[in-house]
C-alpha cells in the first residue's frame, strides 16, 4: 500500500520547522521531498539598512546556536574589505569561543540524536556535560547565546589569567566525561543497531550535492576550511579532521564525538600559548570601504560563508549569507530513500540541520 | 589568509568555467547577487580554489544559464533563491515550488521585489495590503 506520510514542519523529533514528504510504500520510504522557508526573517534584507556594528548583533540572531559563527564570519569579511588586520590576541579569543561553541553544538546534537533513537539515559548524559561548556561560554562572554564576543577588528572581550586557568582545568575535566561518551557511543548495542546502515550518504553524491562538514566528513569526504583555506589564528594549531567512510548515520555521530577531542586540543593550545597585546582595535565605528569579499568559517556544522559588499558608506550594501545546512539540507532525500518511515526522523536530524540558519 | 579573486566573465562562460571547477574537484561556495550601485545586476559564481574563492561575475544580465546539470542542488538551490529573491531567470531550472517565500507573499508582494525593492517601500506596501 502506497502511503503519502507528511513530517512538519512542526514535529517532536526535531525542535526547528521543516516539512517533509514522505512517499512509501508500506514502511519503506520509496522517494522524499524536502520544503524549507518557514522561518524567513529577511535578515539580509534588513543587513542592507544597518552599519557594521549593527550588523554583527543582527547577524549573531540568524542562528541561535552558531551565533559566533556568524558574527565571526561577518567580521572577517568587513575586515578583508577594509584591509584590517585583526591583533593576534583578539583572534586567539575568536577561535576559543569558536571552537567552545562547536563543543556545546555537536554535544547537544548527541544528546538529541541519543534521545530520537530513545536512548533518554545517554541523551542526559551527554546534556549533564554540555552543560559544563556552556557554563564556560557564559563565564567567558556573559551570555549562553548571543555571546557578543566579536566587533569589527578584534574580540569584545578578553581572557584574565584566572578564567584562563579556569578555561584550562575545564578541558582536563571534560576529557573523563568525553572518553565516556565517546565509549558508548562506539560500543552501544542501541545506538548500533538504530544508526548503522541507516540514511547512507554515499561520498560521490555527498561531492556532486555539495554536502559540507561534519555530515561530508562521515561520507569519507576530507573537507574543513580551517584546514583548506586557514583563516584567523587556525594556521597556529595542530589538530586533526577525522573522517569516515560509512556515510551513515553511526558515521555522523562517530565524526561529531571525535570532533569534540580536536576541538579540545585547539582551546588548550590557543589557552597555553594566549599572545600579549590589544583585544582589538578601538570602538569607532567604520566605514565599510568600496569592495566585495567573501569570508568562509568552519562552523559546527560546516562551511559558512558571509559575501559583504561595501559601497564606502557606513551601511553594507549587501550581505548574503549561507550556512551548512543550505548545502545539507538537499541530501535529505537521498539518505531517506530505501529506508523505513520509523528512521526518517533521525535520518533528517543526522545532518544536524539548522532551518533558523537556512532560512536567515 | 583566505584570498578573494574577482574575475569579470560573460554569461557564454558560466557553463564551460562550471564544468571546468567540477572536473577539477573544486567546491561551488555559492551564487550570489546584489544590484550594483549603478542599478544593474551582478550575480557571482563562488567556487573554493583552496585557500582562495575564485569569484566569477556577469554584470547586467537576468536571463542567465543553470549550472544544475554540473552541480545538482548545490547549484539549484541559490539558484531558486536568486529567482525568488531578485527574479533572475536560470534556463531550464525548475521553479515551480516554493524555497523560502510563502505562496502568497511570490503572488503580491513578488518573485524578484524582495531584494529590489528599498525596504521602505516594502514596509509601506505591506501596511497597504493589511489596511
Amino acid at each position: 500500500m502506497s502511503y503519502i506520510v507528511p513530517v512538519g514542519p512542526y514535529h517532536p523529533a526535531l525542535e526547528e520547522p521543516i516539512h517533509a514528504r514522505l512517499y512509501t510504500e508500506g514502511e519503506v520510504i520509496k522517494d522524499a521531498e524536502v520544503f524549507v522557508g518557514y522561518n524567513h526573517r529577511g535578515i539580509e534584507k534588513l543587513a542592507t539598512e544597518r552599519n557594521a556594528i549593527q550588523t554583527l548583533v543582527l547577524v549573531e540572531r540568524v542562528c541561535g546556536i552558531c551565533s559566533h559563527s556568524h558574527a565571526f564570519t561577518y567580521a572577517m569579511a568587513v575586515e578583508a574589505i577594509n584591509g584590517v588586520e585583526v591583533p593576534k590576541r583578539g583572534e586567539y579569543i575568536r577561535v576559543i569561543t569558536a571552537e567552545l561553541e562547536r563543543l556545546h553544538s555537536h554535544f547537544l546534537w548527541l544528546g538529541i540524536a541519543c534521545h530520537i533513537i530513545g536512548h533518554d539515559s545517554m541523551f542526559m548524559h551527554i546534556w549533564d556535560e554540555r552543560e559544563l561548556v556552556m557554563d564556560l561560554l557564559e563565564k567567558m562572554t556573559g551570555n549562553r547565546v548571543n555571546y557578543a564576543m566579536v566587533t569589527i577588528g578584534g574580540a569584545r572581550r578578553d581572557i584574565s589569567d584566572e578564567l584562563r586557568r579556569e578555561l584550562l582545568a575545564a578541558c582536563d575535566k571534560l576529557k573523563a566525561p568525553m572518553d565516556r561518551i565517546v565509549e558508548i557511543a562506539l560500543t552501544d548495542r542501541t545506538i548500533a543497531l538504530r544508526t548503522k546502515g541507516v540514511g547512507v550518504l554515499k561520498r560521490e553524491d555527498a561531492l556532486r550535492m555539495g554536502a559540507v562538514g561534519p555530515h561530508a566528513r562521515a561520507s569519507g569526504v576530507k573537507i574543513d576550511v580551517r584546514k583548506d583555506a586557514p583563516y584567523s589564528s587556525y594556521g597556529d594549531f595542530d589538530f586533526d579532521v577525522p573522517v569516515v567512510d560509512s556515510g551513515d548515520v553511526f558515521a555522523r555521530v562517530v565524526v561529531r564525538a571525535l570532533e569534540c577531542y580536536e576541538s579540545i586540543k585547539i582551546i588548550r593550545q590557543a589557552l597555553e600559548n594566549l599572545p600579549e597585546g590589544p583585544i582589538n582595535l578601538g570602538s569607532k565605528l567604520i566605514k565599510i570601504k568600496e569592495g566585495q569579499s567573501v569570508a568562509r568559517h568552519e562552523a559546527p556544522r560546516g562551511q559558512l560563508s558571509h559575501m559583504v559588499v561595501g559601497d564606502g558608506g557606513f551601511h553594507n550594501h549587501r550581505v548574503s549569507i549561507h550556512v551548512p545546512s543550505y548545502k545539507n539540507t538537499p541530501t535529505v532525500p537521498f539518505m531517506l530513500r530505501g529506508n523505513t518511515v520509523a528512521d526518517g526522523g533521525l535520518i533528517i536530524a543526522s545532518i544536524d540541520p539548522c532551518f533558523s540558519c537556512l532560512d536567515r | 589568509m583566505q584570498e578573494y579573486r574577482k574575475i569579470i566573465i560573460q554569461k557564454e562562460q558560466i557553463v564551460p568555467i562550471a564544468e571546468k571547477m567540477r572536473r577539477e574537484g573544486r567546491y561551488l561556495v555559492m551564487i550570489h547577487a546584489f544590484i550594483d550601485k549603478d542599478g544593474q545586476m551582478d550575480v557571482s559564481w563562488d567556487y573554493a580554489v583552496d585557500p582562495a574563492v575564485e569569484s566569477y561575475h556577469v554584470l547586467g544580465e537576468t536571463e542567465l544559464p543553470s549550472i544544475g546539470g554540473i552541480y545538482d542542488t548545490a547549484a539549484t538551490w541559490p539558484e531558486r533563491e536568486l529567482n525568488e529573491l531578485f527574479g533572475i531567470n536560470f534556463e531550464g531550472l525548475d521553479t515551480s515550488k516554493r524555497l523560502f517565500l510563502p505562496e502568497d507573499m511570490l503572488e503580491t508582494q513578488g518573485r524578484g521585489q524582495i531584494m529590489v525593492t528599498p525596504l521602505s517601500e516594502l514596509v509601506e506596501k505591506n501596511r497597504k495590503e493589511e489596511a
